[in-house]
């Protein structure tokens, strides 16, 4: 009973840090295409007096990454039906270009204003249209969401770390004597601490498979029955097998550092 | 015969060298001899057995054991030298949490040995210090003259060079007094080994010839 509840209070806050690795991961990659799916998705309207290249655009800002002509014809065939060639062709004379231009990363309106005066530096651009309010609050919320989340949790992993050196100093105060007598006759330090690192170590594989168990199972059967299509949608994103190495890594560096905290705390009290 | 333990000028002090115990020391002691210290309650028995295993470093002076200075010694070598030593406290040491046969092999386990040879081993020294059917107890479950014998048993479990013995009949009656006596006679006579014994009583039957330390005063006296 007591070795079940000393291995828990140390597999619990453990894992919990490893849930909030493993959920910043998964967040980091799927709001990763949403972002771009936004940035993709997003284009603004400039119009100039003569043709313009890309390189040109690019040259007065450097977050612009495409630009595409607005056909002029289709323009002119819709709004001059039936008129004679001439006059058509007079109107296309004096008909601007237009054009749609995509960003490379998701901006917020400043830097929106920013890219418009940049453009507007330059004689021959007519006018700007960014759209700046919806693309504006689209990216507010999301950027919201993105905040709230990663200090969530960051604040769950601070508060188990706490939890975890609370448990070594139990475990601390459990195996100090022991440890001070094995000292005196000349101990080792890696004899003197293999208990613990052999719980430590096994607590750590334990969460770590825990975890990554969970996860696949998460992945591979539940999301699909989910009928969330958020999670269908992402399915790709949830757990990866890299992610696996990334838990073990992290939990074997947690369980190193408690325990030599509780080994070097412990050394022969020197007058 | 050359030295194993060698004092000059030691001075021991705790609370960062402000509370003096020991001062201005000089003393030396030859391999296989036996050695007896005596003095008052707080005069600095136990302080000075802590400086010979390296637990306390001398304040000024030297101490020398095992041809190795212990107020530079490295960690390494301290941890070495500390394996040839068999300690016994006043208070015993013993890990709770261990049967009595693992707290007296603690030596042979550091020193890496089978589990064939520490069980032999544990055997035979249980029954050295009279307490043959202890082996799977819990030092708890034990009195507190037999957690010394457990004490002494491990101390001598790996032959050690040096004997630090701190009260090691303390709790005992005479008959059991006389068993450990023996013991640390026959360790020294037949492996020349050196002991260095804190008593408040000097066995009256004893049949090797040995010193006599006082610690009075700050001061360590022998006794001729
Ligand atoms: N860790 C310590 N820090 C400060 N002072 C200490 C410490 N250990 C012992 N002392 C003090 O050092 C003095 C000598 O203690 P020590 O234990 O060496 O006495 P002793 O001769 O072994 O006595 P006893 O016969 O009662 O065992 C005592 O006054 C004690 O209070
Ligand atoms: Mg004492």
């Amino acid at each position: 009973m007591k070795f079940i509840k000393n291995h828990l209070m140390f597999i619990l806050p453990l894992m919990a840090i490893l849930l909030g690795i493993e959920f910043y991961l998964i967040f980091e990659r799927s709001t990763d295409t949403y972002e771009t799916k936004l940035t993709q998705g997003y284009t603004m309207l400039v119009v100039s007096k003569s043709p313009v290249q890309l390189d040109t655009f690019q040259n007065l800002n450097t977050h612009i990454s495409s630009s595409s002509e607005v056909n002029r014809d289709e323009i002119i065939s819709n709004i001059a039906k039936g008129m004679s060639q001439d006059s058509s062709n007079s109107i296309l004379a004096k008909l601007p270009y237009f054009y749609n231009l995509g960003l490379n990363l998701y901006l917020n309106s400043d830097e929106l204003e920013q890219i418009k005066s940049d453009l507007k530096a330059d004689s021959n651009i007519k006018r700007v249209e960014t759209f700046g309010t919806s693309h504006a609050s689209k990216y507010k919320l999301f950027a919201f969401i993105k905040f709230t989340l990663e200090t969530f949790i960051i604040f769950m992993m601070v508060v188990s770390f706490i939890l975890i050196v609370k448990q070594m100093e139990i475990w601390k105060y459990q195996h100090k004597e022991r440890m001070q007598i094995m000292e005196i006759f000349g101990a080792p330090l890696m004899l003197r601490a293999g208990v613990l690192f052999r719980i430590a170590f096994l607590d750590a594989i334990f969460s770590t498979l825990f975890i990554s168990i969970l996860f696949m199972y998460i992945k591979f059967s539940w999301a699909m029955d989910s009928g969330i299509d958020l999670m269908i949608e992402h399915q790709e994103a949830l757990f990866h097998a890299s992610d696996i190495l990334i838990l073990l890594c992290a939990s074997l560096l947690l369980v190193v550092i408690a325990v030599y905290f509780v080994v070097f705390s412990s050394k022969g009290v020197k007058e | 015969m050359s030295n194993v333990i060698q004092a000059t000028n030691l001075t021991l002090a705790y609370d960062n060298g402000t509370k003096e115990i020991i001062k201005d020391a000089n003393f030396a002691i030859k391999k296989g001899e036996f050695v007896f210290i005596t003095g008052p309650s707080g005069s600095g028995k136990s302080t000075l057995l802590k400086a010979l295993y390296g637990q306390l470093k001398p304040r000024e002076g030297n101490l020398i054991v095992g041809g190795h200075n212990l107020s530079n010694i490295r960690r390494k070598k301290l941890q070495e030298l500390r394996t040839h030593m068999g300690m016994i406290f006043q208070d015993y040491k013993l890990v709770n949490e261990w049967t009595v046969a693992k707290n007296v092999v603690l030596p042979l386990m550091i020193a890496g040995y089978s589990n064939e040879v520490q069980d032999t081993q544990a055997r035979r020294l249980l029954k050295h210090v009279k307490l043959p059917e202890y082996a799977d107890k819990y030092p708890l479950e034990l009195s507190g003259g037999e957690q010394q014998r457990v004490g002494v048993a491990r101390a001598l479990s790996k032959n050690p060079v040096v004997i630090l013995a701190d009260e090691p009949t303390g709790n005992l009656d005479d008959y059991s007094s006389n068993v450990i006596w023996d013991l640390m006679e026959n360790a020294c006579q037949q492996l020349d080994t050196t002991v260095l014994v804190v008593t408040h009583k000097i066995p009256t039957i004893f049949s090797l010839p040995y010193r006599h330390f006082i610690i009075e005063n700050r001061g360590v006296y022998e006794v001729h």
